[in-house]
């Protein structure tokens, strides 16, 4: 046989070689490990893993665990809210992460489905032992009260969550009293075109110092001072602020709070704007205070304050901020209860713009946009 | 006298011969009457199977191609018994330029085939510096030396109809936490159950 006829045999062994250094390896069995606490609200009806695999790509690991859960309400309440913390100690040695499902309303004896859809990079093919473990950090019931060891302060973001989702479910069932069919369809669209229109950035956070010097003016890092929005019914007051600003790069914000409440504050956390060279403006971060230890007396200021440094781009290109802007978006008092800006105050500072909407917003619109809007009228009668 | 033999004869009968055979024939035939009586045989014998004196008729075309087909077939014959060739290492396709040519496909092949399979940066396996969260087209994750720890998105961005135009809506909203995190919020597709994913990094 000549060479030429050959040719696509020596091209598929090759091809084929080629392939075989992204090859598709089993998980070891108890590669995910869950653990539920004894006595908890939940139990686990069924899971399913299979979509679950190991590529080896080069010398590294690419691992993918696709894990559908479904979780029974064993407890005799409504739940709302529940958080699972996700633990990878063979991948990255301080790296967590947590999947939270808020604005459910789960009864007892019910379950609902939820999935986790983890990609854990690791630089060797060694693999040995549980690759994930997946904890409940806590659950939410609809009289707000909460179980679970909660390491993640889930009961803190959960309430919050849950807020939201009644003061914006209590937007749209407002207007369906007021404006009917036609009012709340108005109100979708509205919400669906702040979502597409939503000015966004692409952020990255390193921890421990800059992230990159700016390419923009390496030397060019001065100390800039926040503009603040202030809330007539807001418990804590900005006082003055701080960052360190270099081109696209903004780092080591410090935020001074006084209580104008009288009661006893035990967490705050600042929204963080910042405007472009062209006076657009976009949410870029939250600060929520450093100190887990905080508490902050009435009349008494404090700072809040984080040592990261942010890079701002928008499609691949950096982002040169001009100016800052913060408001105080979450308040916790000392006997847990929360404050959170209302919708007309966010309305009446065009903050409605630039904020992602909340998990029940982004739920109602979803309703209505596969659905269509009888059922997002029935979704909004259920509760 | 010396007989013709039965073949000639038989031609005769049926007036096959040539001119000189057919007349050194007929000059015997005035001679002998046992080869005469040979040829009204043979003449009795094709007025019986009249079809067998007609010419056959020859088809031209199947003639053709099993002459092409023999043809091939004694080619394919002469190849089994030809000399067995050399190896491929000896032969000169494989030598100089050549092997360098087929070298460097082989190398093309492979790291193509590697670039495809790792669409990742490069710089994802390699080693950074600090703890880094970022958001990808796919998730958020955070950094650490050279592991990495992805939640990936349970949503795709979706168009919707609004006003007459079809808009791009994000399906999933990006939170960064300055205390170093990164958070993401979506309703996932297949479950339809609002969902929030964030990564942290504790010392």
């Amino acid at each position: 046989m000549r060479i030429k006829d050959r040719g696509p045999l020596i091209v598929l062994g090759f091809l084929s070689a080629a392939s075989l250094l992204a090859q598709d390896i089993p998980l070891p069995s108890g590669s995910i490990k869950i653990n539920l606490p004894e006595g908890s609200p939940l139990l686990i009806a069924g899971t399913v893993t299979d979509q679950s695999r190991a590529t080896a790509r080069g010398a590294a690991m690419v691992i993918d665990l696709d894990l559908l859960l479904q979780l029974r309400n064993v407890s005799g309440r409504q739940i709302h809210g529940v958080t699972l913390r996700v633990v990878s100690q063979e991948v990255t040695v301080g790296g967590y992460a947590s999947v939270a499902y808020p604005s459910l309303h789960v009864g007892p004896g019910e379950t609902f489905p939820a999935r986790i859809d983890i990609e854990l990079v690791r630089p060797t093919q060694a693999m040995s032992g549980s690759l994930v473990e997946v904890n409940l950090d806590g659950v939410l019931f609809q009289d707000l009260s909460f179980y679970g060891p909660d390491r993640l302060n889930s009961r803190r973001s959960m309430t919050a969550r849950e807020m939201e989702a009644q003061r914006d479910r209590e937007y749209f069932k407002r207007i369906l009293a007021q404006a009917g069919q036609e009012g709340l369809k108005t109100a979708m669209l509205e919400s669906l075109t702040r979502q597409a229109e939503r000015p966004r950035l692409d952020v990255r956070v390193v921890r421990g110092g800059p992230a990159v010097t700016s390419a923009a003016n390496p030397a060019a890092e001065h100390s800039a001072e926040f503009a603040f929005l202030k809330f007539p019914d807001s418990p804590v007051a900005p006082v003055s602020g701080y960052a360190q600003l270099a081109g696209n790069e903004a780092r080591a914000p410090r935020i001074e709070v006084r209580n104008d409440s009288k009661e006893i504050v035990k967490w705050v956390e600042i929204g963080w704007l910042v405007r472009d060279q062209n006076g657009r403006r976009y949410m870029a971060a939250s600060i929520p205070a450093g100190d887990p230890g905080l508490l902050l007396r009435p009349g008494g200021t404090a700072r809040v304050l984080q040592d990261t440094a942010l890079n701002f781009s928008k499609d691949g290109r950096p982002v040169n901020i001009q100016g800052m802007t913060g408001y105080v978006s979450q308040v916790q008092f000392a006997d847990g209860r929360m404050w959170a800006p209302g919708r007309a105050d966010l309305e009446k500072e065009y903050l409605l713009n630039l904020l992602p909407p909340s998990n029940e917003e982004q739920r109602l619109s979803d309703v209505y946009r596969k659905k269509g809007i009888n059922a997002l009228v029935e979704e909004l009668k259920k509760y | 006298m010396r007989h013709p033999n039965e073949a000639t004869l038989a031609l005769q009968a049926g007036g096959d011969l040539g001119t000189l055979a057919r007349r050194r024939v007929e000059r015997h035939l005035a001679r002998c009457g046992r080869c005469r009586e040979e040829v009204a045989a043979f003449q009795a014998v094709r007025e019986l199977l009249p079809e067998m004196t007609a010419p056959r008729e020859i088809h031209w075309n199947r003639l053709a191609a099993e002459m092409k087909a023999n043809i091939r077939l004694g080619l394919a014959a002469g190849e089994c018994v030809r000399p067995e060739p050399r190896a491929l290492r000896d032969t000169p396709l494989f030598a100089g330029a050549r092997a360098a040519v087929a070298l460097a496909s082989v190398l093309v092949l492979l790291i193509g085939g590697v670039v495809l399979e790792r669409p990742a940066p490069r710089a994802e396996i390699a080693g950074v510096e600090g703890v880094e969260f970022q958001t990808t087209a796919t998730g958020i994750q955070v950094r650490e030396g050279g592991g990495t720890l992805r939640l990936l998105h349970g949503a795709r961005d979706f168009r919707v109809q609004i006003g007459g135009r079809l808009r791009d809506v994000p399906a999933v909203t990006i939170t960064p936490g300055a205390q170093g995190s990164m958070g993401a919020g979506y309703v996932d597709s297949e479950t339809g159950i609002p969902t929030v994913t964030n990564v942290y990094y504790a010392d």
